[in-house]
């Protein structure tokens, strides 16, 4: 007996040391580097619901904020309270407090608004200090129960836990406008210098090296959708499980329109409601899904992780259409 | 953060990943006593790589004048504003031949300054505005004199001075950009320590214009993505049909005019002439080791700048490489004699004794001067390069004297 206490004694330390070390080692493999854990509170939904209302529409000619905002006069609003990136590196964000977001349907197409205060209107990345407004709304892929047990992060879903992100950029919408539908460096430094501009007759002399895709940029030799001109859209569409994962979707469903006025962006988001895509969320009517969001002031210096975010899950309710 | 060894600064150092040494890394030396500031490195790497269209302020090479250049503007000077906590100072009394040739150093490199400021992100840094990185060239030929006007300045320490610095993309070991790209669209290859961004996962953040100490990553407006210096990594893996499929210098090292360059790899031969002046006789010296990030671009100091200057830039093996340097021994002053004598990349040298011919008193140290042949191996074995440690010289026959 005295013996075997002599033994606990012993080893009981370097038992109870291992003990705490793999529950410290398991605890550091549920977070990236960089990465702070989540609490519960954050695996728990929000209480309010956004509906998703069923309306009648007609489809206007032009698909814009103005042809599309009185659609959603009926429609309930939901205040999305969002808070600083502070969990994953580099942190940042802050400078916007809340969104407000309505959503409608007409049993081919869900449309969002999202209406947040920006003081300024950052449509342009080409400058090396410059960085775009952005807006970006997250569901998850399939149907997933959210409660604390399932720990489905809502910063960008989780391993084995994929969502589907909707990225509106604001120098997307302005790429759209413009003859090539990809604003040229000109657009920010006008009448600057460049090698095959300098020769009257360098699309003629230079023609192969003009329309070289690989010779002529990386970004664009690579697909990167960011790179390429006439996207056709103002809205990315992406996969992400987890921090650092993002990853742009082979096909593109989503579109977006936009209207920044008295230090107000409103932003409209529209896709069917059911795409061919596996990798997008897909809304049935009458059925319950959830989603988050995301907002970037490029003001602020605002990209990747350093954003406002909002940190819970909100559940959504898609009304039946009328003749169901 | 991890732990991971940085033998510049001799201890220790945190970093988000852990220590990963690729099987050889791309390294090369650069001799600055020798540079002109001719920029047909700058062009070389201008016409291969960055002469399109949003391209048009990317240098990923350049040549700036010290103390007063800098592309970007002060670059140097905010980052280290940036990391000096006043403590910055180096444990030089005693030193591992492997481990911390030079010394230990005691301040925070750029990772643990940001740790340090808690800030939330991996390393300090910041986006110089497209303004800084507008003329290139400023401060060119631009001396710095405590002298009065009819002071003048002697060797081997001028008082008046000014040099040329010659800088690409250091393919860090512990790369910062690597460090804080959030997605990881920035990797090291195993095979040859080049780092590169992936133009497809790149989202255009740019964290690495921010947090890379020395400015080599730059956002490209028209792509909306960064770009940086690949190292020429096509010519590297021998790609270019000109060595027959031996690795070959980069495109900068190739085109120096004034015989100032030599790449290679960092390995563990010690008679790999990169191996050689870096590790072994420790001539070439790493660019601002103090930020952490172990950059493999190595440096010849030049000697007639003051010392405190150069050390802050190169560590404290500053004085000892230029002692070294003002008088070669016979080793050295053959491995010189490689540097561009060929574009194929040497992995080894061999040296073949010759007599004596010359002898002199250099700042009260004799010096010897062996007429050495120099030979250079490539990645197979075969012999690529031979050379002399005196050019051998041509008389014209009278016959052609004034022909062409």
């Amino acid at each position: 007996m005295k013996r075997r206490l002599m033994l606990l004694k012993r080893y009981g330390f370097a038992l109870l040391s291992c003990a705490f070390l793999s529950t410290s080692a398991f605890a550091a493999e549920d977070t990236a580097p960089g990465v702070k854990g989540a609490s519960d509170e954050e695996y728990t939904p929000a209480k309010e619901v956004l509906t998703v209302k069923y309306v009648q529409m007609e489809k206007p000619y032009h698909l814009d904020v103005e042809s599309l905002t009185g659609s959603f006069k009926d429609a309930k609003e939901v205040v999305i309270p969002l808070q600083k990136q502070d969990k994953a590196f580099p942190n940042g964000g802050g400078s916007v407090s809340n969104a407000e977001v309505k959503a409608i349907h007409d049993g081919l197409s869900i449309y969002f608004q999202v209406k947040w205060k920006d003081p300024t209107r950052n449509a342009r990345a080409i400058a090396v200090q410059e960085f775009r407004d952005a807006v970006a709304l997250m569901f998850p892929l399939g149907t997933v129960l959210m409660d604390p047990a399932e720990h489905f992060s809502p910063r960008m879903g989780d391993r084995e836990k994929p969502v589907n992100l909707w990225h509106w950029k604001s120098d997307w919408e302005a790429d759209m406008l413009v003859k090539g539908e990809l604003e040229d460096v000109e657009a920010q430094y006008p009448n600057m210098h460049d090698d095959f501009n300098l020769n009257p007759y360098s699309a003629y002399y230079h023609r192969d090296l003009i329309t070289s895709i690989a010779v002529l940029s990386g970004g664009r030799a690579a697909r990167n959708l960011l790179s390429q001109p006439g996207r056709g859209r103002s809205v990315e569409d992406l996969n992400a499980e987890g921090f650092g994962t993002l990853t742009t979707q082979d096909h593109q469903d989503v579109f977006g329109c936009s209207r920044y006025e008295d230090g107000e962006w409103t932003v409209i988001f529209y896709r069917s409601l059911i795409t061919e895509d596996p990798h997008d969320a897909q809304f049935v009517p009458g059925g319950n899904t959830f989603f988050n969001m995301a907002v970037w002031n490029g003001g602020e210096k605002d990209r990747n992780g350093q954003k406002n975010i909002s940190i819970q899950w909100h559940p959504l309710s898609i009304e039946r259409v009328a003749w169901q | 953060m991890t732990l991971v060894h940085n033998w510049h600064l001799g201890r220790r150092m945190e970093y988000p990943y852990f220590e990963s040494r690729p099987k050889r890394q791309f390294a090369a030396v650069f001799n600055i006593n020798r540079c002109i500031a001719c920029q047909t490195c700058t062009m070389a790497c201008k016409s291969a790589w960055t002469y399109n269209k949003g391209q048009e302020y990317m240098w990923w090479n350049n040549v700036e004048t010290k103390p007063y250049g800098g592309y970007p503007q002060s670059w140097d000077v905010k980052t280290l504003k940036l990391i000096d906590n006043g403590e910055n100072t180096w444990f030089t009394d005693e030193k591992d031949e492997k481990l911390s040739p030079y010394g230990v150093y005691e301040g925070d490199t750029i990772f643990e300054a940001a740790a340090k400021k808690n800030i939330n992100q991996w390393a300090v840094g910041y986006i110089p505005e497209d303004k800084e990185w507008r003329s290139p060239n400023i401060g060119e030929d631009v001396a710095k004199s405590n002298n009065k006007s009819d002071e003048y300045s002697s060797l081997p320490e001028h008082s008046r001075w000014f040099f040329y610095i010659q800088r690409l993309c250091n393919h860090c070991t512990y790369p910062g950009c690597l460090a804080a790209c959030p997605r990881k669209a920035i990797y090291k290859r195993k095979e040859d320590g080049i780092v590169l961004i992936d133009q497809k996962r790149c989202r255009g953040y740019r964290k690495c214009v921010e947090q890379c100490p020395y400015k080599k990553p730059m956002y490209r407006g028209l792509t909306r993505v960064s770009e940086k210096c690949i190292a020429c990594y096509p010519r590297v893996e021998g790609k270019d049909p000109l060595t027959k499929g031996r690795p070959m210098e980069t495109r900068c090292m190739a085109a120096c005019v004034g015989q100032i360059r030599l790449q290679g790899f960092l390995d563990d031969n010690p008679k790999n002439p990169v191996t050689w002046l870096i590790k072994h006789d420790k001539l070439a010296l790493p660019l601002y080791p103090q930020f952490g990030t172990e950059p493999n671009i190595y440096y010849i100091p030049p000697r007639w700048a003051p010392r405190p200057y150069l050390r802050q830039m190169f560590g404290p093996g500053v004085d000892e490489a230029i002692d070294k340097f003002m008088v070669p021994s016979r080793e050295r002053l053959a491995v010189l004699s490689l540097f561009r004598m060929t574009q194929s990349i040497v992995f080894e040298y061999k040296i073949e004794e010759g007599p004596k011919v010359f002898e002199t008193m250099i700042h009260g140290k004799k010096f010897e001067m062996y007429n050495d042949t120099v030979i250079g191996f490539g990645e197979d074995g075969q012999e690529i390069v031979r050379t002399t440690i005196e050019e051998p010289i041509h008389i014209r026959d009278p016959k052609h004297l004034n022909s062409i």
